[in-house]
This record gives structure tokens, sequence and C-alpha cells, in this order.
């Protein structure tokens, strides 16, 4: 009837996650009691849940990713007090416990942390900047939402009922085929991975269609912001290589579930080919996630410069080069897996060159500072603190790419902080400059600087005095998911990189602190004119938060941007004209489409992990039904009324006369 | 959202370009069905037939499969070098490009590790 499900699967012995869970599970408990018995529930359903308002989704992603991220982070922070103190001695974490924790993180941190805080932004804002009213597939992108969430409620999941993967973040085979992992660990890996990956693929082919198809009057592709330009390369890479991964892991479960030899010992399977399979998507992710980051830094950057992004088309260059050569590179992921000199010298090769275009995009960044008037504000902290950090993690990336070197430096904690260097200086800072950027968009108030600028002074100094002791350790041989070790050198290492994870995680608390005080002082740092930063694309032509319809009249461009052009011009045709023609404007239904989805495919995925096979059908059908149902619609569009768009976009506009009419008089 | 698709009148999806009569797009698909037909006919007359010379039926076979997949893209995926259909065609490309660098890149690889590692019983073969 349960399949494998029993008692035995919640671990009654085991206090950490127990608590862990219990506490997490208190937690929604009383946000859901809390939320029911004030009556915020229809409020939550019909503007949030059902939303399938592009800037909606994308505060949802990225409130899924910062929820995750304190997940993933208090691995790490698991992690480091174990190597702190398992020196000579089993630490506080048995060995089963502590793989199942590093699997975690990784698992975590790529897939519901980066992944949906970049989607989230790029969801947030593309739109905006391409001056349209919203993206391709406005009920598809809320299904991709609640799919990733259903992935990251899995894993969740695992914590308490059953066990998560002790197999690293990619679950290499055989070590993940069942001989070797029989319990449920591996398939709750596989199984968040696929369903989350649906909802990745609906997203990418969302977001390529959105920036190829939907573009305001005279927005052609060489006008549009570099962070469109990024968000279409990252996109094409998911379109491109989130197949693999959907292939890969079908190919492990049918191994798993039914009696398959893709990647088994024996009977003509072939371990190796996981390696290859696994990283040549592996590899383009990485840049799914970077890309967008760049995308950020150059907005942020051009922006706090009061300058405009020197050398735009050597900087899309440079993208689309990078979206096509991350594809040439994969095998440097496995270089010591014996390909030989030949294969392992072209792709060496190839991993230095892709380098290349990424140093074109640092010297633009830097001359786009230069001569500018900067202004030090909390995102372009975040942008500097990453050229940086960026750049160190990029030269030890290029030392890992000659493959001799490599072979000293495979599997090891050199690796672990390179890769840490590349994600959180490069992915990380990003998101969270995108965050400080776009915050005020989203929401209609800055945040406060103080706490922001904390923020990043404790993150930023952290991570160094996490990392680069891992470097070091590296270089004293010390190889990655070690549970304990006996080696007196690496000892001081692991205690300072544990005293940096305290100064990360002080950066974290104030983080969150900054939202606390900036909701508190929200009428203080209201934004009303739209406009906060001085800003030169798009998104800041329209309010804070902008209307549902985004634009009331289609912007026209003019040129690289746009918003920029509109203001020295002071041609800004709705602050010209008195008297606007305002129009209906027709917009999507919300849709229950994505959450019922979701929520048949959570039961789906929980079936499938713990063999109850007659819920998977149910969950199945479900699903498939609300597709059927969703697919016969017959009104999905609702019509906004001319008189009630002028209303809306006549406040704005009057907070924006004042702007331009007090600018003149300076 | 209608007064956006005007500006993008040389950008059209596949299966938007409905500007042909019924006819006309009733004989494309049968002019396509035809050739796909003859192509997929003299794949399987050349695999059992002695008229040609043996060893050059696998060529003969790809050349007839590639186009196969040509018929495919132009009369039924409507892939034509029309300037609105840039967006399709680069995104073909792409694909291509992926996929012969991914399948490719797999191929090379590993026959590289698989001689690099051959069976234990091959390798004691080869060192005895």
């Amino acid at each position: 009837m349960l399949g494998k499900l029993d008692w035995s699967a919640i671990p009654f012995d085991q206090p950490i996650p127990l608590i862990a869970g219990g506490v997490v599970l208190v937690g929604i408990l009383a946000v859901l009691i809390w939320v029911v018995v004030k009556g915020h529930l229809p409020y939550l359903w019909h503007e949030w849940i059902t939303s399938v308002d592009h800037k909606r989704i994308g505060v949802m992603y990225i409130l899924l990713a910062s929820v995750m991220l304190l997940r993933g982070g208090s691995d790490a922070i698991m992690m480091r007090i174990q190597q702190a103190i398992a020196y000579q001695s089993q630490g506080y974490l048995p060995p089963e416990h502590y793989n199942q924790i590093f699997s975690a993180h990784g698992t975590i941190m790529i897939f519901f942390v980066a992944m949906p805080f970049v989607i989230g932004l790029m969801n947030l804002v593309v739109p905006l900047q391409l001056g349209v009213r919203d993206v391709a597939f406005p009920t598809l992108n809320s299904v991709g939402f609640w799919l990733t969430a259903t992935g990251a409620l899995l894993v969740n999941l695992s914590l308490v009922i059953g066990e998560f993967a002790r197999t690293g973040w990619l679950a290499f085979p055989p070590l993940s085929e069942l001989s070797y992992s029989p319990g449920v660990g591996v398939d709750y890996y596989a199984w968040s991975l696929q369903i989350s990956g649906v909802g990745t693929l609906v997203a990418g082919i969302n977001l390529v269609t959105t920036v190829l198809k939907l573009r305001t009057k005279g927005m052609n592709y060489l006008r549009m912001p570099m962070f469109c330009w990024t968000t279409l390369a990252s996109n094409l890479l998911i379109v491109a290589a989130f197949p693999i991964l959907t292939a890969t892991l079908a190919m492990l479960l049918l191994d798993r579930y039914l009696g398959f030899h893709f990647f088994t010992n024996e009977a003509g399977g072939n371990v190796m080919m996981f390696m290859n399979l696994i990283w040549a998507w592996g590899h383009p992710e990485v840049y799914i996630l970077v890309l967008p980051a760049f995308g950020i830094f150059s907005e942020v950057v051009s922006t706090f410069s009061g300058k405009a992004l020197f050398g735009y088309r050597s900087m899309v260059l440079a993208t689309m080069a990078i979206c096509v050569i991350s594809f040439m590179v994969w095998l440097h992921h496995f270089f010591t897996m014996g390909a030989g000199p030949d294969v392992n010298a072209i792709f060496g090769i190839a991993s230095m060159i892709i380098a290349i275009p990424t140093g074109v995009k640092i010297y633009n960044w830097l001359f786009t500072m230069y001569g500018g008037r900067i202004r030090f504000a909390t995102p372009m902290l975040w942008a500097v603190g990453f050229m940086v950090t960026f750049i160190i993690g990029g030269l030890t990336g290029v030392l890992v790419a000659v493959p001799p070197a490599d072979f000293m430096l495979h599997n090891s904690m050199f690796l672990v902080a390179h890769f840490h260097n590349v994600i959180i200086g490069g992915v990380l800072f990003g998101a969270f400059a995108g965050f400080e950027y776009w915050f005020p968009k989203a929401f209609g108030f800055r945040l406060d600087e103080r706490w922001g600028k904390l923020a990043f002074w404790f993150t930023f100094t952290g991570f160094y005095i996490t990392f680069v002791p891992l470097y070091i350790a590296g270089m004293l041989g010390m190889t990655r998911r070690l549970q304990h070790y006996n080696v007196a050198e690496w000892r001081p290492w692991m205690i300072v990189a544990a005293m940096g994870m305290a100064v990360l995680s002080i950066g974290v608390i104030c983080q969150i602190m900054q939202l606390v005080v900036s909701i508190r002082n929200r009428e203080a740092l209201r934004d009303r004119t739209g406009d906060p930063w001085d800003g030169r694309s798009l998104e800041w032509a329209t309010s804070s938060p902008p209307p549902v319809f985004n634009f009331a009249f289609h912007p026209d461009v003019r040129g690289e941007d746009a918003y920029w052009d509109m203001k020295v011009a002071a041609q800004q045709q709705s602050l010209e004209h008195d008297e606007l023609e305002y129009r209906d404007i027709e917009m999507p239904r919300n849709s229950p489409t994505g959450f019922v989805c979701a929520f048949f495919a959570t039961i789906m995925g929980f079936a499938l992990i713990w063999h109850i096979w007659w819920m998977v059908i149910l969950g199945g059908i479900g699903a498939f039904a609300t597709f059927v149902v969703f697919a016969w619609r017959d009104h999905d569009e609702y019509v906004i009324p001319a008189a009630e768009v002028a209303a809306i976009d006549r406040v704005n506009l009057e907070e924006r006369r004042n702007l331009v009419s007090m600018a003149g008089a300076i | 959202m209608s007064d956006q698709t005007h500006m993008h009148e040389h950008d059209i999806a596949p299966g938007d370009e409905e500007q042909h009569s019924v006819g006309e797009r009733i004989i494309g698909y049968v002019v396509g069905l035809g050739l796909a037909l003859l192509l997929t006919a003299t794949s399987f007359f050349i695999a059992g037939t002695d008229l040609v010379w043996q060893p050059s039926i696998p060529v003969a076979l790809i050349v007839l499969a590639i186009a196969q997949m040509g018929v495919h893209l132009v009369f039924f995926l409507h892939i034509t070098t029309g300037p609105d259909n840039t967006n399709n065609v680069l995104a073909l490309a792409f694909g291509l490009l992926v996929v012969f660098l991914v399948v490719g890149g797999t191929v090379w690889i590993m026959s590289h590790l698989n001689q690099n590692m051959p069976p234990m019983d091959q390798f004691i073969q080869m060192h005895s």
C-alpha cells in the first residue's frame, strides 16, 4: 500500500535532522496559522499563488531562493564546524550524515538558490527592460516556478522522511547505483531534479521567446540592455543543456528502478559515460548562472558610474562567444579520468580560451568606471567586490585548466575554493547586487543603505577568511569531502575557515536586518518617482512598483540606454502632452494551473521515491488533467478599462513631472 | 497585446505565416509528403539491392537521411531563407552546433577512454 514507506523512514535516532525538521515544521505551521487567522489567505491565493504576473513570479522565485539559501548555508556552517573539530576524532557528525550534508549543500545551492535567484531576477526585470507588458507565456511561467518549488520541497522533505543522497551533488555512479546506494536518498535527489528541471526548461523557453519575440517599438537587438542579452544567452544554454541533464538522470533512474545497465559496473554499463554526460550539462550550467550575473553587473556599473556601458558591442560579442564556447570545455571536469593527452590538451586550451571573453567583460566594466562619476551605493559595492573576487577565482580557474596542474589539484580543497570563489564571488554577489538594485522597483521603497553596506563588508571579508584557507589546505594536499582527518598541518586552516564562516553568517544576518529595518522605515524610503538610482534602461521609466500592465504606453526606443535618452532629451512623450489617449489594456488572467500542477507533481514525485505506484498514477493523472482543463479554457484575458489605466498612470506621471521640473530648475 | 504584433512583421514564428491560401498550403504539404515517401522508399530499395557498388550503400543511406531531414525542415517546419525566418534558421544552427559538439565530443572522448582503459582480460593480453 505505501511501498517502501514505513515508520523506520523517520530518523528518530538522529537528533540533528529531527530537531531541525521539527523547528522548520513548527515555523511553517505558525506562518500558515497566522495567514489563515489574519485572513490573508484569499489575498495570498489571488494576488500571489495564482498570479501569472512576471513581476510577482520573479519575486516568488527570489523568495524561494532566499529561504533555500538559509538552508544551504546551515549545511555549510555544519560542514565547516565538523572539519574544524574532526582532527583525529569523529567530530560531531557521523559519516553517513556528513555525506548527506555535503550532497544536500551542493544540490540546494546550485539548483534551488542560484538558479531560482537568477531566473527570478530575469523574470522580474527583462520584460520591463524590453518595454513590454508580460513574458511570452505567462501561465507557463507560473508552472515553471511551482515545479521548481516542488523540487525544493522534496529535497527538504528528505530531511525528516527517509534520507538524502550521500553521493555528492552530481550523484556519480557506481556509488549512486542501487548496489551501493540502496536507500531512497538518490531517488530523492534524482526526482526533485527531474521535476524542477522541467520547471527550469519551461522558464528557459519562456525567456528566450520573450527576448526574441516581444520587444517594444524600436528595441532592436543592438539596443537591448546588456542584462537582456545575457538573459538571452543564458536561456539559450538552458534550452540546449538541461535536456542532457534530464536524459542522464533518466538513465540513472532506469538503472535504479527497472534494472537497466547504463552506468553499472557489470553487464556492459559504463560509468565514464555518466561523467561525460553530466558535465556536458554541468559546464554550460556554470555559464547559465554567471552570465545573468555579468548582465546585472553591466547594468549596475553603468548606472552608478553615470556612463553608458563601455564597449557595448564587444560585450554582446563576448556574451555570445561564451554561450557557444561553454559547450566545448566540459572535459576539464574529468581530465584525470584517462582520456589521454590529445583530448586533455584540446579541452584544456578551450578552457583557457573561454577566459578571454570573460576578461573582455572585466576590462569593459573597468573602462565604464574610468572617468565616471561613481556612486558607491550598495549595488555598486557588490559589483566592485565581484570584480576583485572574480578575477582571483578566474585565475585559479585558468590554473586548473592546465591538465598537469589539474592532476595535482583534482578533487582537492583547492578546487572547492576555486568554484566557491567564482560562484559566490560571481553568481551570489551578482544576485545580491541585483537584489539591492531592483528591490525598489519591485516593492516601491529602497533598502536601508547602512545595513546593506555592513552586509557587503561582512560577506566580502568573511568570504576571504573562509576560502583562502581552503586554497592553502588544498595546496597542502587536503582532498574534498573529508569527514575527519589526521594531518596536523590542515587543522589551523580549517579553524580559520570556520571563523570565516562566522563572519559570513554575520553578513547574512545583516542582510536580514536590512530587510527588517527597510520594511519598518518604508515610508521614509519610499521611491515615488520610479527612478531611485537615476537609471538608464526602461524598467526605470515606469512607477515603483510597476502597475500590473507595466507601461500605459509602449515606450518608443531610439537608441541604447533608452530611458536615459528620454530623460536627456526631456522628450518623454508622456511628459509632454497633458491629455493622453489612454486605451484599454488586455492582460492575462490569473490561473491556479501552475500551483495545481505542482501539487500533483509533488505527490507523484514523493510516490515515485517511495515506490507507491497507485499514488504515482493518481499524481500523473491529476497533473495531466490540470493541463487539459487549462488547454480548454474559454477566457484567458481580462480588460483593464482605459479610465483605470489613466488613473493609475497619472499618479506616477505627476511625480515624474515634478522630478523633471526640479532638475530643470537646478 | 495586439499593438505589439505589428512591429515584428519581419520575425514570424513557424505556423504564423498563414497568408497563403489553403490550396497552396495543401499542395506544399503533399509535395513534401511525396518527397519524404520517395526518399524513404529509395533508402529501403538501396539497402536491399545489389545494383550499386556495395561499399557505397552506407554513404548513400546517410545522404538520403540528410535529404529527408531537409525535406522535413522545408515542407513541414517551414524553415526558409527569407528575412522573416532569421530567428528560426539561427535557432536551428545553434541546435545543430550543440548537438554536433556534444555528440561528436562524446564519441571522441569515449573512444579515447576505451582505448586507454580496455577491460581487464584484453589489458592482460596486450601486456603479456
